[in-house]
């Protein structure tokens, strides 16, 4: 009963205060013990970018720790705030007490989506389609180029923000004409092979369809260093479906992902993932939601890519001599790379390469948060909670944007017009 | 003035609430005077639990016959003040098989339905349970909150004409010719609804027939009238837990014991309890190990309790009363029965009757038969109709409806609402005019609710807590005492307010001194430096007597004396604080050394 057993609960490992079990309805898990440890501070309030913006939100202190506590074993019944959150997470981040709040947050969700949101709504079926991007996008990129066009296409536009609730707003990401998987297939594979430098990529769903230079970055810097990099089966990693409260979709995902992970972990290979939402949902939501067999040990294992390098090669020294035609960039830290503590990664890498200025934007939020500000009715909050981000992309020296995550490349670049890079892909200019 | 003959009931509890509404409804003139709050005494300090009877199936079968029908009137009569949350009684490894059939057979003697549940199923009900445990009997137990259930046991008897007043403490019992008339009392603010502060005023009340339902002080007003009542107060601590780690009364089954039941109740769980005898009702120790031996006790059925945040704890004095004959040395073995005390049959004091022992979940049965007596004695003929008339509040109470869409609320806070009004959720919330927001939101309270109890309770905080559970929540009032204090104005003034405020304020932390540890007191602490920091009350001059010493603060920036804005304008001495930059050496002269407060060194010099 003394108080140090709580000093150190930050972070994920905060959770295992209690284990949860099933109570409700469905083998949905009991949270409410996590609200023993919110003492209401309100911080995670504070730095909640949705509540910043939108006053109708009641915030994470109720989404999470709040409205856990009020319920009961015989009513089930989620507040339909839920689905405004984005599940950026930086709550998670800001609670100085350990408060499990995404994963309070992402139950509630699946909760509500399993028992009060209408199969045949719009909604659904077109968070549905959303959530399952990557199904999507292995359908699209069959025939990228005819997809690209009619995605590009205003009509088209019209007719999925009419029918589907999907905003006009925003350009369809185009598909490459060569996914990464095809390239990796084509190049046969590994072209490094060793014994203990040994990885597992996992691209995601974005840099194989949209942003294969990501992934070929990725593969020709870590062969550089004398990795073996092998590219295993593997489905969407989940984010976009926590977000939709599709938790069905996202433990099937998940069980195919930490199979064909475990396999290879058995065989010493660490995961690495250059998306930093993917690397997120690995290694925190899959064991705060799943019960998978090694589950765990996968959570264990993952880096995001440009961290594992920090942590097992002299990145500094190599980079030290290294130089890169004169360029500056404006860098945002993406929510879900602060949580896993990556926000200055970048900007303390590439500071003292020669022709390279790499300036933070700040900390705010770039507002999208994967497929939240791809919905209709919540593209103007998505661009609320990115005017601050725009305002200091504008600002910055640079004219090109840097940042680990798709959807906020996306954004930054939908605000600004900045075309967007990959730390991987700058890592590659300089190194390669 | 009615012509009916008179009653006057003397003890707001639940016993006093049930008797006041039997017998207004029976057509008797009818007045109840509690010295504090309703339910200020040993009601409002209780674990909750609605007894199957289970509890008293072995060693005290009519106590339990009775549990079991009155447990089943008061799901009929008080569904908004019943959870029907079930009830376990658990036997670990240590604990006699024999006992766990005793009870077993016990229960079906007693008619309370019982069946025996494997480990796999009891943790099937219950996941939190000890993975050690050996088997279990599932009960018809439940939890009853006792605020509400005596706020609508007085709001029924004034509806049938009753008069209650709270915060009219008995002092003096009035006899003449050797007979009982009435009482003599003190308002602490006043007839009628509470408004802080008016102390002093004193009342006398005649009745044809005084009921003393005093619990643990019965004693005390039987002195008043010259009357011995042998009561016998035990104390018991119980312990609020922050969240429901189950949802179903857990019980140990063993003989008797400390510690060896967990009540879900409301948003938390309570641990109870201990049995010690004490001497005074009002004065006795409250000690933190007999809290820690609880946590550790209740952990072994329940181990997740050893990690779990605690928000507070309180102690209740049982009333026990056993006839003098009996003269039980362990206050555990004296009776949970409860005893009519005719003062003219037994003391010839004719007009008074005492009522002592008994427990909650009998009150309604206790109330009908002293209330068949005082009818008997007053020759009064009327049948008791407590038992089918539902409470208010509890008034149809099937109807569901979605509570969110209709009264524009968040789905828990609807739902927590119309599970705390029942059937008076379209009065209170549904009529509400104006903007509703939450004003407790770890207890999920809205505005309306609060302005419902004020209406009931007046200015009394503590009453407006009891009947709403606003600052019953985790942060223990942090964020709602002062809330619920703007909502008395303007109806009252600024400086009943601020006494509501401080009354409410200083009794969260008479029962949050007991859980500073761990989270809690991060909480605590929280709460302290938010009122001290946002509001000043650590030191608000407004708060204490002293009259307030204006010239003790400094002008302001705009006063020519200021620090900084002085240094141009050539003032008083004061001026020489500025940061040792220009007007010194006008101010002072050569030899100051600009770090020295003002005045001291043209004093030396």
């Amino acid at each position: 009963m003394s108080d140090t057993e709580f000093s150190n609960s930050t972070g994920p490992t905060a959770q295992d205060d209690f284990e949860p079990v099933s109570v409700f309805e469905d083998g949905e898990m009991d949270l409410r013990p996590g609200a023993d440890n919110c003492y209401k501070c309100s911080v995670c309030d504070t730095t909640c970018p949705v509540a910043e913006v939108d006053d109708d939100f009641p915030g994470p202190k109720f989404q999470g720790p709040e409205q856990w506590r009020l319920k009961r074993k015989e009513d089930v019944e989620i507040d339909d705030s839920i689905m405004s959150c984005s599940n950026c997470m930086r709550c998670d981040d800001a609670c100085p007490s350990g408060v499990p709040l995404s994963q309070m947050h992402n139950t509630a969700r699946g909760a509500y989506v399993d028992e009060q949101m209408t199969k045949l709504s719009r909604e659904y079926v077109r968070n549905r389609i959303l959530a399952n991007y990557g199904t999507l996008a292995r359908l699209g990129s069959a025939v990228p180029r005819l997809t690209n066009f009619v995605m590009g296409n205003s009509l088209v536009q019209t007719v999925n923000e009419k029918l589907l609730g999907i905003t006009a707003e925003r350009d369809f990401p185009e598909f490459a004409t060569e996914t990464f998987r095809e390239w990796w297939a084509e190049r046969g594979g590994p072209r490094v092979r060793s014994e203990d430098k040994r990885v597992a990529y996992f691209h995601g769903c974005y840099s194989n369809y949209n942003t294969p230079e990501v992934g070929k970055a990725m593969v020709r810097v870590f062969e550089a260093f004398g990795y073996e990099v092998v590219v295993p089966r593997q489905r969407c990693s989940g984010t976009p479906m926590f977000a939709n409260g599709m938790l069905d979709d996202a433990e099937r995902a998940a069980s195919v992902n930490v199979s064909e992970l475990s396999d290879l972990l058995e065989e010493g290979y660490d995961v690495i993932a250059s998306c930093t939402s993917c690397s997120m949902s690995l290694r925190q939501e899959y064991p705060e939601l799943f019960q998978l067999s090694g589950i765990e040990e996968v959570a264990a294992n993952t880096y995001e890519s440009l961290e594992y390098l920090r942590i097992h090669e002299d990145l500094d020294g190599e980079l030290a001599d290294a130089s890169v035609d004169e360029q500056a960039f404006a860098y945002h830290a993406p929510c879900h790379a602060r949580n896993q503590g990556l926000d200055r990664q970048a900007v303390e890498l590439f500071r003292e390469v020669d022709g390279v200025e790499m300036e933070d934007v700040g900390d705010s939020c770039s507002g999208i948060s994967g497929t939240y500000g791809w919905k209709e009715e919540k593209y103007e909050t998505s661009m609320k909670i990115g005017e601050d981000m725009f305002e200091h992309m504008d600002d910055a020296a640079g004219e090109v944007g840097m940042t680990e995550c798709p959807t906020c490349s996306m954004q930054m670049e939908h605000g600004t017009g900045y075309e967007i890079e990959h730390p991987l892909q700058l890592l590659d200019d300089a190194l390669c | 003035m009615s012509n009916a003959p008179s009653a006057l009931v003397i003890g707001g509890g639940s016993t006093g609430c049930g008797i006041v509404r039997d017998l207004a409804m029976r057509g008797l003139d009818v007045t109840l005077v509690e010295k504090g709050n309703l339910t200020h005494g040993t009601t409002g300090r209780m674990h909750g639990l609605l007894h199957s009877g289970g509890r008293y199936a072995v060693a005290d079968q009519s106590s339990a016959t009775e549990c079991i029908e009155e447990n089943r009137v008061l799901r009929r009569i008080a569904t908004h003040c019943v959870e029907m949350t079930g009830g376990l009684f658990v036997q670990r490894p240590e604990d006699e098989d024999e006992y766990f059939e005793r009870k077993l057979e016990g229960c079906r003697e007693c008619g309370i339905p019982a069946e025996v549940l494997s480990p796999e199923e009891a943790r099937e009900i219950e996941p939190h349970l000890a993975r050690d445990i050996e088997r279990a009997i599932r009960v018809p137990d439940g939890a009853i909150d006792p605020f509400r259930l005596c706020v609508a046991n007085a709001a029924a008897a004034i509806d049938h004409g009753a008069r209650v007043e709270t915060h009219a403490e008995v002092t003096d019992v009035l006899v003449e010719n050797g007979e009982a008339v009435g009482v003599e009392i003190e308002h602490e603010s006043g007839e009628g609804s509470f408004v802080h502060g008016e102390a002093g005023e004193r009342e006398e009340i005649y009745a044809d027939h005084i009921i003393n339902a005093t619990g643990a002080w019965a004693g005390q007003i039987g002195d008043m009238a010259g009357v011995d009542v042998a009561v016998r107060p035990s104390k018991g601590v119980m312990t609020i837990m922050n969240v429901r780690q189950v949802d179903t009364v857990i019980n140990r089954c063993k003989p008797k014991g400390d510690a060896d039941i967990v009540v879900p109740h409301e948003t938390t769980c309570i641990l109870g309890t201990t049995d010690e005898e004490v001497d005074d009702p009002e004065d006795y120790p409250e000690e933190g190990w007999e809290v820690d031996m609880m946590i550790d006790t209740l952990s072994k059925l329940v181990p997740m309790l050893s990690e779990a945040r605690t928000i507070r704890s309180f102690w209740g004095v049982r009333p026990l009363y056993e006839p003098p004959a009996v003269a039980s040395e362990d206050p555990t073995d004296i009776t949970r029965d409860f005893f009519l005390l005719d003062h003219d049959d037994r003391d010839d004091l004719p007009g008074m009757t005492s009522i002592v022992g008994g427990k909650l979940t009998t009150y309604r049965l206790m109330a009908e038969k002293i209330a068949d007596h005082v009818c008997d004695r007053l020759d009064v003929d009327a049948e008791c109709r407590t038992a089918e008339e539902p409470l208010p509040g509890s008034e149809d109470f099937s109807v569901l409806r979605d509570w969110m869409d209709e009264f524009g609320l968040r789905s828990p806070v609807g739902r927590r609402s119309a599970e705390r009004l029942g059937s008076r959720m379209d009065e209170v919330i549904g009529e509400w005019d104006g903007p509703n927001p939450t004003v407790c939101e770890c207890e999920a309270v809205t505005r309306a609710e609060i302005h419902d109890a004020i209406e009931g309770a007046g200015s009394d905080l503590n009453a407006v807590r009891l009947r709403t559970r606003a600052s019953m929540g985790n942060c223990q009032g942090a964020f709602c005492c002062h809330r619920m204090a703007n909502e008395l104005v303007p109806e009252y003034d600024e400086v009943v307010a601020r006494d509501a405020f401080e009354d409410l304020y200083q009794e969260r932390w008479k029962g949050e001194r007991h859980a500073l540890w761990g989270q809690q007191l991060s909480q605590a602490t929280l709460k302290h430096m938010l009122h001290a920091t946002t509001m000043n009350r650590d030191s608000d001059p407004a708060a204490t007597e002293e009259p307030v010493d204006f010239g003790a603060f400094d002008p302001g920036p705009d006063a020519t004396s200021a620090p900084g804005a002085g240094t141009e304008s050539a003032g008083g001495p004061d001026d020489a604080v500025a940061d040792g930059g220009t007007g010194i050496e006008a101010a002072g002269g050569p030899d100051r050394d600009g770090s020295n407060p003002a005045g001291e060194t043209d004093a030396d010099s």
